[in-house]
């Protein structure tokens, strides 16, 4: 019974949400817009995060990439915008399985100092080579050609481009929703709670662990692959090591525990930064009063904490 | 109803009481107008000065019946110096906060990942600061304004300078993105036409924006064949990279320097007498360049209200929202199209002489200021400018073939 009111719950939600270019002010769109892009961004990081237990300090490399491979096929190639997000999903995919058969090797702390390292390199290079990725100032400048797929939409147009974020988000968590819901999932989580009981159990916790982050990376670059075309610019900041914090206060203030938590991170970050900023400068002290609070009186985030709360009552 | 009719009473006491007091008009809702600048970080004293220039203009607007009879409000966003900030911010200024018209941006990397979006937008947007050419080049559109000196004229004016200078073995210190890079490419370019036995040397420096530390890139000029620096290092870098030098001994040397920002006088009140004499400096305005009544009017108020000469940045705020003002009341609307087709071409009186935005690219027709440091000014703990040159805006203009702009 309760399964499917949540199953209602969200039907509303997703509802509300293609209606919001509708009932919401225009300037919500862009809210929204930003808002989809960096759950989904979240949400893959939580893969490898509250699923398996690895905590990654560089996940903006992959989001990043797949921002600049998406400005490059824009800027160079003109290619269909869907193609666009399968070389962003690509690149980001190589680059993870890259950096990932080097992190996945150490635990915690040294994975997360790794993660870390590669992330500050990929900076840098983004940084460094000026002829490909115009430096500091980023890639800015291209158009939004067609979609693709034979579909005429003018991506140029926020409302439109809202609805098709809205609906690769909404595809792309649900494929996301079934990894982690498939056996393998269900490995990841038990990597998770107690690696050596899994390799105990003959499974190869390395090659687990090596393809949750390569998942999670792509993921990322097709969170990235849509950024790009919306903030007009793929530029350094997206790959830098405060980026790669974003989806981890997300994670934290939505709740790890739950698939959509992410999301709801994501929201609550969004409108906050939105709403504070017009009052105050330091949105950063208030997002870290929220933060510490949310980590000592909420464990399980905003999600995990309201759903937590009604599976208990009237049982 | 009562409660109404009450209301509607204490409005007009109100309104007629306002309008015998001040002759201003309050009948209509106010002109809104964004403003777009750094006002966090090393460079936020020119987010800062051009607030100052900003609110001195809507003031005086406001004081003698604003715009179309109806007052100026400014609404004010921090770009942080990034591009994508600059653009979430513009988008919330536009939409949320229904700005009729946009002025603003310091960084030419925001400006070019900004000026795209105008079109979309469909607001006019005057630019005060960012110099890159390409946003009255190749990026340009019909929204897109700039009242400010760009990089292509000002280095005009640099190689006009240097070209008499004894120097033969040219770099740069310059910011790593597209400012520096630009400053350098365009300076190098025109120098070498004038004077076709320079060297200009391969070694180039360029730290980052923002970084704390330049002496590594002094030491490397020091050790170098160089006997002249373009140096577009600016704002809170510039007053750090003057101190570093002058540890370093750097301006003990013979080098000419020619600093392509160097006047801006937030950085010269920082620095005081830490600014070296006899070194070129340039600026897009220097208050005391111009002997004309618009300049003299606002050279006294902005003293009088900040006991500061104002700077270009604040000259550049100032002047835009006069362009506004004059724009706005030529097409007789607020309407973003009619307001952008208004400012095409238009001439105005600004504190920098007669300017007009060129039909074609839209760039303002200013001229550079250089000129050699000199003795400190008491009044101000400045210093001075000597032999001050003030370039022909149009003269010093790519021509809107070389622009790239094809409105």
């Amino acid at each position: 019974m309760k399964i499917k009111i949540l199953w209602a719950l969200l039907t509303l939600v997703i509802a509300g949400l293609i209606a919001v270019p509708w009932i919401a002010s225009y300037f919500y769109i862009f809210i929204f817009t930003e808002i989809l892009i960096l759950g989904l961004f979240a949400a893959s990081f939580n893969l490898i995060f509250g699923y398996t237990g690895m905590l990654s300090f560089g996940h903006a490399a992959f989001f990043g990439i797949g921002s600049y491979a998406m400005a490059l096929v824009l800027i160079y190639l003109e290619w269909p915008f869907v193609v666009g997000l399968l070389v962003s999903m690509g690149v980001s995919a190589l680059l993870a399985l890259i950096i990932g058969f080097f992190c996945v090797r150490l635990n915690e702390v040294y994975f997360a100092m790794l993660t870390l390292a590669f992330g500050m390199m990929v900076f840098a290079i983004a940084y460094q080579w000026r002829s490909v990725t115009n430096g500091s100032d980023g890639l800015a400048g291209f158009s939004l050609g067609s979609f693709g797929l034979g579909l005429d939409l003018t991506l140029a147009n926020p409302a439109v481009y809202y609805h098709v974020v809205l609906a690769i988000v909404v595809i792309a968590s649900a494929v996301l929703y079934l990894v982690c819901r498939s056996s393998f999932g269900m490995i990841l989580r038990a990597i998770r709670q107690n690696p050596e009981r899994v390799s105990f159990a003959g499974l190869n916790v390395r090659t687990y662990r090596l393809v949750a982050f390569v998942i999670a990376g792509s993921f990322a670059g097709l969170a990235g692959g849509l950024i790009a075309p919306f903030l007009r610019v793929a530029s350094p900041e997206l790959l830098h090591w405060s980026m790669s914090a974003e989806p981890i206060l997300m994670a934290i203030l939505g709740g790890t525990g739950y698939f959509l938590g992410p999301f709801v991170g994501s929201a609550v970050f969004v409108l906050l930064e939105t709403w504070i900023t017009s009052f105050t400068e330091s949105w950063m002290l208030v997002l870290g009063i929220i933060l510490a609070l949310m980590v000592i009186f909420f464990r399980k985030g905003l999600l995990g904490t309201v759903l937590d709360w009604w599976m208990e009552i009237k049982k | 109803m009562i409660k109404t009719r009450v209301k509607k009473i204490l409005v007009a006491i109100t309104a007629a009481a306002a309008m015998g007091a001040a002759s201003t008009s309050y009948a209509e809702e106010p002109i809104r107008i964004g403003g777009i600048y750094i006002l966090s970080g090393s460079a936020a004293t020119y987010g800062e000065f051009a607030q100052k220039g900003i609110n001195l203009a809507v003031d005086e607007i406001n004081a003698s019946g604003g715009i179309l009879g109806r007052q100026v409000e400014m609404v004010y966003e921090d770009s942080q110096g990034k591009a994508s900030v600059a653009i979430q911010a513009a988008r919330k200024l536009v939409y949320s906060e229904g700005v009729d018209a946009l002025v603003g941006l310091d960084s030419s990397g925001v400006a070019q990942g900004m000026v795209p979006t105008m079109p979309e937008l469909q607001k006019p947007l005057i630019i005060t600061h960012a110099a890159t050419p390409d946003v009255t080049g190749k990026l340009c559109n019909a929204f897109t304004y700039r009242i400010s000196v760009n990089v292509a004229q000002n280095m005009k004016a640099a190689a006009l300078v240097a070209e008499k200078l004894d120097a033969t073995n040219w770099t740069t210190i310059g910011p790593d993105y597209a400012f520096g890079h630009q400053s350098w490419e365009f300076f190098g370019n025109y120098l070498k036409e004038l004077k076709p036995d320079v060297n200009l040397m391969s070694e180039t420096n360029f730290p980052r924006f923002g970084a704390e530390d330049f002496t590594p890139f002094i030491d490397r000029v020091m050790d170098s064949d160089a006997d002249g620096v373009l140096i577009s290092v600016w704002g809170g870098d510039l007053v750090n990279f003057i101190r570093q030098a002058n540890n370093r001994g750097f301006f003990e040397k013979d080098y000419e320097l020619l600093f392509t920002v160097g006047a801006a006088t937030e950085v010269l009140s920082a620095l005081g007498d830490e600014m070296p004499e006899g070194v070129h400096l340039s600026t897009r305005y220097w208050y005391d360049a111009y002997d004309n009544d618009v300049n003299a009017h606002f050279v006294k108020a902005y003293v009088d209200a900040y006991d500061v000469p104002p700077s270009y940045n604040a000259e550049g705020a100032y002047a835009a929202i006069y362009a506004y003002k004059k724009a706005m009341e030529a097409a007789g609307t607020t309407d973003a199209s009619a307001v952008a087709k208004a400012l095409s071409g238009m001439s105005m009186e600004a504190p920098n002489g007669t300017i007009t935005f060129r039909k074609g690219d839209n760039q303002a027709m200013v001229s550079p200021n250089w000129g050699i440091s000199g003795p400190m000014n008491s009044k101000y703990g400045i210093r001075t400018l000597t032999d001050l040159q003030i370039f022909d805006g149009e003269d010093v203009a790519r021509s809107i073939e070389e622009t790239g702009c094809n409105l």
